[in-house]
């Protein structure tokens, strides 16, 4: 058993596990992180961009996290988990010949199209008139300035794919529900669980008759708007491989959101305008219905919030249809005549707008002070551009971080001088160190497997030794490009009888309990199923005396010799052989057992534990009766 | 009163004694027995027994009866020690032998009534009430009632045991007493004065404490320790030294041997041996044993004792200083890097490796140093610099940052996070302001203070403590460098929590703006700071919270705001504020749904008004207040309301001292002007509004306040009542007074009928008509305030509470039983 790892961002997974036969993707995330190098695309022409030094803004371009450590097309199937970590799925599925299933919650797969759909359009929309790519050589790329030539891998950044390969990428998809069990070639079993972290997202249950790995991947034991986290089916595993954790283990999600609330209202009580860079779904979810209820207390009852996306108005809508994947407390709001979110009458009472982007009815509507929701949250692209160019100018706006996946200050960047405030309030509902440590104490698998990360406390607070998974037996880290052997030899295997043949046993006893039979048959091995099948019978040889095809001639069924158990008893046997006229015994202790010499005879009986030998020369009848005295004492099967 | 109810004392002893009725409640018998206590404190002299024979009846029948209940048995014995106080009443019981009767339970009709705690707490209580005079201490000791009192003393009911040893204490007491009383009376030697069965029955006392100290059993061992305080705390000599001597080495062994259990009361004792004279005398040991107590820091139990010892008064010093070491180890352990390896205590070490134990040694360490901080002890040893430091760094780890230095004690990781260390760190570190030594830190201190204050993760009580410390270090320290600290970091933070999601925490934010401003009044520098830095307008977008209670924090605040302004050199914006506060807080007052804001609203005129700068502005709301206020349906807020009308009333019948004495105006004069004005407020119809108000404490402030009026207008002589005149129609008030005036004309009237008298000379007749205007002093004269007064003094229940009803209470169970009886055939 095999993994290996194709990503080693702790948060955005791709492994793959060769497990029995088959050879599985776990997750495939999209580390967009080096967009940071890139300017940012503005929607509307921006002379201060356009301005700066240096280089034209090129075409925006994604760091995949992949090496040739193995050929994507021999991948039988990816399992996703959350709509974050199906990213880079057409990366996979795409010009690499990949002809596996996909396995995805029915969320997973409507908001995960919703995320891509969003990012293609973000990047279509302003098109670039040319692509660049002889920079990446390296004796180029040490010419460049700043960060960019210290920037790794460049030669894997990627053009962002087009609407046709997400469609093409996401046919591939089939849809699975929580504990559908799913089997795969007969040789293992897959099944999601509810994790808790976002619509749809799954935990995953890989196992075999008599192995089970458990992938644990973005989960959390918040109450927010997600079904609950799973976690009993996770107990007993052999191994469980943990990916996921929280990004910013020092920001407590609590304390987050009120800071964010805080600064929000304390921003709209001076004038000012709140700028909140954000994926269109996820956390945008319970910020508003945070929102919904913070907004009455705060006096914000007048204050606008906007909501822009090409896919704002499907995201919130898509939320509302997905009850049986929501938490328990919003499923029974179901049967009210009430949307399970809240957001719903926001949107009714004109507190909530939603528009695809800044274009049409939004520049005619648009008011001030205002809260303003928009993508992507790296503010190289999205209309989030468009407002930092906006607001950025004046103290009395504030723009608030609440996505973790990007450095605050990297995304500023290129947007600096600044006069806008600026709070990060990162918002990262994912397992902590201390909820995990409590769960592993749980559900105790017999190893875990994390990235490195993990393994240590973080590099701004090497102190914080309560910041990092502590375990015994410690848990095996990986790395990008790390291959692990999983530290568990398979030793069973199923295998089946069929009625037949299981009639024709005879079963003896040889302890309580034990019954043991011997078994002839011919074992079939199809579709990683094992059956025991009766032997046929010999063809009834054909008259013919011909033998033209000797090789198939079924081969010649002989009885089995018997099956000897037992022990041959010391005093019995010495009683035994002076009956049967044997009287001059000497007998010796060995460390194994006896040796018996029959001095008459000249004969020696060596009786160990698991062998028996009586040596005797060239005396066949004497040798056969003293071989029936010792059968005597022991059970045939 | 009390000769109706004394006609009623042998019906109800009647019933008590019954069998056969269900006795009344414990509550009514405690009563009846509070009524017994006060008569017999009143009668000095006079015994009530001899006027009230039916109580021997009652007492000889409650005692021989079969069926007693236990709860009479008990009252029966608490009465019966109360009637014994007195010599005389001793002597009666005595007498007919009822007296052994009642207290020798070989002789009660009942044997096993003994098992109930409350006939064996009642029997020690009517001995504790008896143990007046010798005659019941012979009593005691010759009928060898003291054994029975020392086994009570390990009684399984606490009551019971702790009653015992509060007696055992007040018969060595006595015994003692009077062997001194003895000893000057009588010539010759003290010792012979004293008898014989005396001397037996206090050394069986003493014995009896030796002994319990010298057993095995723990309960045993800590009634015996009990005990010994006891006598340590409330005897004289000999007594104290004699049992001292006697107890000494078993508290050796106590102290070398450290059980925990007994650690609590042997610090007790010690505490109580430290305020006697055996302090002074070293063979007695006392400091000795305490500071063996304390060994070298290195037992698990000294950090519980130090913290003990840190807290006594009368402590001497030296053993202070070795305490105030041991108990501040825990936090230098944490805080401080070791000099030496051989330093590090072993035991503390692996106490703090635990995380309850780290805790808790943690806590006790810092409210010990709060509380040496209280008293500004003078520490030695250690540098008080030091030792902020330490408690700064240790609220530091509390919130996750630690120097790598540190790491050789794995305390850390208990401590992030950790709210209840927080709170008591914080405490600590504002407690410490006090030391001078400690301004050269108080950078270092804000910035741990301000962290706090702006982490998202801090809980909304351990702001509530950080916004205390930084009142208690901005309070002591030099101001105009705070400055800078106060406009740049300190209000920025302020401002965002006062947007806060919880309300606790937005409420403490006012709060603590409101006490700064309060003790920072009349720093120009300051209040300059709120004014220009926006404070301002946030308080007063606070007056619009969704919360009662941060409403009511936000108009404290305002009013604070607005006061320290009239302390500043006059800015345009300041009367720009009082208008906005004005408007904003009369909406509050005249529609806010909640109670808290409404009140502090009220309160916050009366501390303007207290503050006199700002009459002349005030003036045109104080009477929309006092009318508002006076008609509120909460009576806090008419309490509030009449809270104001006195300082109005103060404030402008007290002469101001400054102001230029008009030529030509009297003393009169100015009363007169005074009360036309308070006509103009409307202070007269809410004083008599509220003088007929449902809430009596509101009625009684109006009374008073009338009365004090009532008695002005008296001293004036030649007042113009035409002045004065109220319109008495159309309101209740109004109707009242007209009722009583008629009455009174009325009465008049009848009067001069019977007399024969014509009214010619009064003009009765024109009177007798409904009256629209009554003057002020006939309005006063009216009402008979004094009666009012003294009515309303009496509280509500005062007809229900007394004996009386209390024991026809009782008299009409009985009978009410009786008649339940009847029913059910």
């Amino acid at each position: 058993m095999k993994l290996y790892c194709l990503s080693g961002h702790p948060t955005l997974p791709c492994n793959v596990l060769k497990f029995k036969s088959t050879t599985i993707m776990l997750d495939c995330g999209l580390d967009t992180t080096a967009a940071l190098y890139f300017l940012p695309l503005p929607l509307v022409h921006s002379p201060r961009l356009s301005k700066l030094p240096g280089w034209v803004s090129k075409d925006g371009a994604i760091n995949l996290e992949k090496k040739e450590l193995l050929d994507l097309s021999t991948i039988d199937v990816i399992l996703i988990s959350n709509y974050h970590c199906m990213m880079a799925l057409p990366y996979i599925t795409e010009h690499t010949g990949f002809t596996g299933t996909v396995y995805a919650t029915e969320p997973t797969l409507q908001i995960g199209r919703l995320l891509m759909e969003e990012l293609v359009t973000f990047m279509e929309r302003v098109p670039k008139a040319q692509a660049a790519t002889c920079w990446k050589n390296k004796e180029i790329q040490r010419l460049l300035p700043g960060p960019l030539k210290d920037a790794v891998d460049v030669w894997s950044w990627r053009k962002c794919y087009s609407v046709q390969e997400v469609n093409s990428a996401l046919s591939k998809v089939q849809l699975v529900g929580y504990s559908q069990k799913v089997e795969l070639f007969g040789a293992v079993q897959v099944t999601p669980l509810s994790s808790g972290y976002s619509l749809g997202s799954s935990n995953w249950i890989i196992q075999s008759h008599y192995e089970k790995v458990s992938y644990v991947s973005g989960s959390s034991l918040l109450t927010t708007h997600p079904q609950p986290m799973e976690q009993s089916s996770l107990k007993n595993s052999d191994v469980l491989i943990l990916t996921g954790l929280t990004q910013i283990p020092t920001a407590n999600p609590d304390g987050m959101l009120g800071e964010f609330c805080s600064n929000l209202s304390m921003t709209i009580r001076a004038g000012g305008n709140v700028l909140v860079p954000c994926y269109s779904s996820g956390v945008i979810y319970d910020l508003l219905e945070c929102l919904y209820q913070f907004m009455d207390s705060a006096n914000l009852g007048s204050t606008p919030f906007y909501f822009i996306s090409p896919v704002a108005n499907s995201s919130l809508e898509f939320s509302q249809i997905f009850a049986e994947w929501l938490c328990q407390n919003k499923q029974s709001k179901v049967y009210l005549p009430e949307p399970p979110f809240p957001h719903a009458e926001l949107i009714q009472t004109n507190k909530l707008k939603h528009y695809p982007s800044i274009h049409g009815d939004f520049s005619s509507e648009f008011r001030q002070p205002c809260v303003v929701f928009t993508g992507h949250p790296s503010l190289r692209f999205g209309d989030v551009v468009h407002f930092m160019e906006l607001w950025g100018k004046s103290s009395l706006n504030t723009i608030i971080f609440t996505e973790p996946d990007f450095s605050y200050l990297d995304a500023l960047a290129p947007y600096q001088p600044l006069a806008m405030k600026c709070v990060y309030c990162p918002i990262d509902t994912r397992l902590n160190f201390h909820q995990v440590s409590k769960l592993l104490k749980d559900i105790q698998p017999l190893h875990v497997v994390c990235p490195e990360p993990y393994t240590q406390p973080p590099p701004a607070q090497p102190h914080r030794s309560d910041l990092m998974l502590e375990l015994q037996p410690p848990p095996m880290s990986y790395r990008r490009c790390s291959v692990l052997g999983l530290p568990f030899r398979r030793r069973y295997e199923r295998i089946h009888l069929l009625p037949e043949l299981a009639r024709s046993l005879v079963p003896s006893e040889i302890k309580a309990g034990v019954s043991v039979a011997t078994v002839s048959a011919v074992l079939q091995s199809k579709d990683n199923k094992h059956v025991l099948q009766p032997v046929p019978k010999p063809a009834p040889v054909p008259p013919s005396k011909k033998r033209k095809r000797v090789m198939e001639e079924p081969p010649e069924v002989l009885n089995p010799k018997p099956l000897l158990s037992g022990a041959v008893p010391l005093e019995p046997f010495l009683a035994t052989l002076h009956k049967n006229g044997i009287t001059e015994v000497k007998v010796e202790e060995t460390a194994d057992g006896h040796i018996l010499h029959l001095q008459t005879e000249d004969v020696l009986i060596q009786l160990e534990e698991d062998a028996t030998h009586i040596i005797c020369d060239n005396n066949e009848p004497l040798r056969t009766a003293l071989r029936d005295l010792v059968l005597r004492f022991l059970q045939k099967l | 009163m009390d000769s109706d109810c004394l006609s009623l004392l042998p019906a109800v002893c009647l019933v008590l004694a019954d069998p056969k009725q269900s006795p009344p409640d414990d509550t009514s018998l405690e009563k009846l027995l509070d009524w017994f206590k006060e008569l017999h404190s009143q009668s000095n002299g006079q015994v009530l027994l001899q006027h009230q024979p039916c109580l021997l009846e009652f007492i000889s029948n409650v005692c021989t009866s079969k069926t007693t209940d236990p709860a009479i048995l008990s009252f029966t014995l608490k009465l019966t020690g109360l009637l014994a106080a007195t010599t005389q009443g001793f002597n009666l019981l005595d007498e007919g032998g009822l007296l052994v009767y009642v207290f020798e339970r070989e002789a009660w009709g009942v044997c096993d009534l003994w098992e109930d705690a409350s006939v064996r707490s009642g029997w020690l209580q009517g001995l504790l009430d008896m143990l007046k005079h010798q005659q019941a201490l012979g009593f005691i000791c010759g009928n060898g009632l003291i054994k029975v009192i020392l086994q009570l003393q390990n009684d399984r009911s606490l009551f019971v045991a702790c009653l015992a040893n509060q007696l055992l204490v007040h018969i060595l007491n006595f015994l003692t007493s009077s062997n001194m009383t003895s000893g000057s009376d009588v010539v010759g030697s003290s010792e012979s004065s004293l008898r014989p069965d005396w001397v037996s029955a206090s050394s069986e006392i003493m014995n009896a404490v030796v002994e319990a100290l010298s057993s095995e059993d723990c309960p045993r061992v800590l009634q015996g320790l009990r005990l010994l305080s006891l006598v340590l705390s409330q005897c004289g000599e000999p007594i104290i030294s004699t049992l001292w001597k006697d107890v000494l080495v078993p508290l050796e062994v106590f102290v070398n041997r450290g059980s925990e259990s007994l650690i609590q009361t042997l610090i007790t004792v010690l505490e109580a041996a430290l305020g006697t004279p055996l302090l002074s005398q070293s063979e007695y040991k006392v400091e000795e044993l305490l500071e063996a107590m304390l060994g070298d820091g290195n037992r698990k139990e000294c950090f519980q004792c130090a913290a003990l010892i840190v807290k006594l008064e009368k402590c001497p010093e030296v053993l202070k200083r070795k305490a105030t070491d041991i108990i501040l180890l825990p936090l230098q352990c944490v805080s401080t890097q070791p000099q030496a390896e051989k330093e590090i205590n072993v035991v503390l070490k692996e106490q703090l490796s635990q995380k309850a134990s780290c805790i808790s040694l943690l806590m006790q360490s810092l409210s010990s140093l709060a509380q040496l901080a209280h008293t500004k002890y003078l520490f030695e040893d250690i540098s008080i610099h030091s030792i902020t430091s330490s408690v700064a760094l240790l609220l530091r780890m509390c919130s996750g940052h630690c120097p790598s230095s540190l790491l050789h004690i794995n305390a850390f990781t208990h401590l992030i996070g950790c709210c209840k260390v927080q709170r008591c760190g914080l405490d600590t570190l504002g407690a410490l302001s006090v030391y001078e030594e400690n301004l050269d830190l108080r950078k270092d201190i804000f910035g741990v203070l301000l962290d706090y204050l702006q982490s998202p993760d801090s809980h909304a009580t351990v702001l509530k403590k950080t916004f205390q410390a930084v009142k208690r270090w901005i309070v002591c320290s030099p101001f105009p460098d705070l400055l800078q600290f106060i406009s740049h970091d300190l209000f920025p933070v302020l401002e965002k929590r006062m947007c806060d999601l919880r309300w606790e925490v937005r409420d403490s934010t006012l709060e603590f703006i409101t006490q700064l401003t309060a003790a920072l009044n009349g720093n120009s520098g300051f209040s300059e700071a709120l004014h220009t830095s926006g404070m301002v307008s946030v308080l007063l977008s606070s007056l619009a919270d969704a919360e009662g209670y941060v409403r009511a924090s936000a108009v404290a605040a305002v009013g604070e705001a607005v006061t320290a302004s009239f302390h500043q050199t006059v800015l345009v914006s300041n009367s720009k504020l009082l208008e906005d506060a004005l408007m904003q807080m009369m909406a509050i007052l005249s529609q806010d749904t909640e109670g808290f804001p409404r009140r502090a609203v009220v309160q916050a005129f009366t501390s303007w008004l207290k503050g006199s700068h700002l009459i002349m502005a005030l003036e045109s709301s104080l009477s929309s207040v006092l009318s508002l206020g006076g008609s509120d349906f909460d009576w806090e807020v008419k309490m509030h309301t009449l809270e104001l009308a006195e300082v109005l009333m103060e404030k402008t019948l007290t002469c101001c001292p400054y102001a230029v004495q008009n030529f030509g105006s009297s003393e009169e004069t100015r009363f007169t002007q005074a009360l036309i004005k308070f006509k103009d407020f409307g202070l007269f119809d809410l004083l008599f509004n509220s003088l007929f108000d449902c809430d009596r404490p509101v009625c009684e402030k109006a009374c008073a306040l009338l009365v004090k009026l009532g008695t002005l207008t008296a001293e004036t002589a030649d007042l113009d009542h035409s002045i004065l005149v109220l319109n008495v129609c159309g309101n209740r008030w109004g109707d009242e007074v007209q009722r009583r005036y008629l009455n009174k004309q009325q009465a008049k009237a009848s009067v001069c009928v019977t007399n024969g008298v014509t009214g010619s000379d009064e003009g009765t007749d024109c009177d007798l008509h409904c009256t629209k205007d009554i003057s002020l002093p006939k309005i006063l004269q009216i009402l008979d305030l004094d009666d009012m007064q003294r009515m309303l003094t009496l509280s509500s229940d005062h007809v229900v509470n007394s004996p009386r009803s209390l024991m026809e209470d009782i008299l009409s169970a009985a009978q009410q039983s009786e008649e339940n009886i009847v029913d059910c055939y």
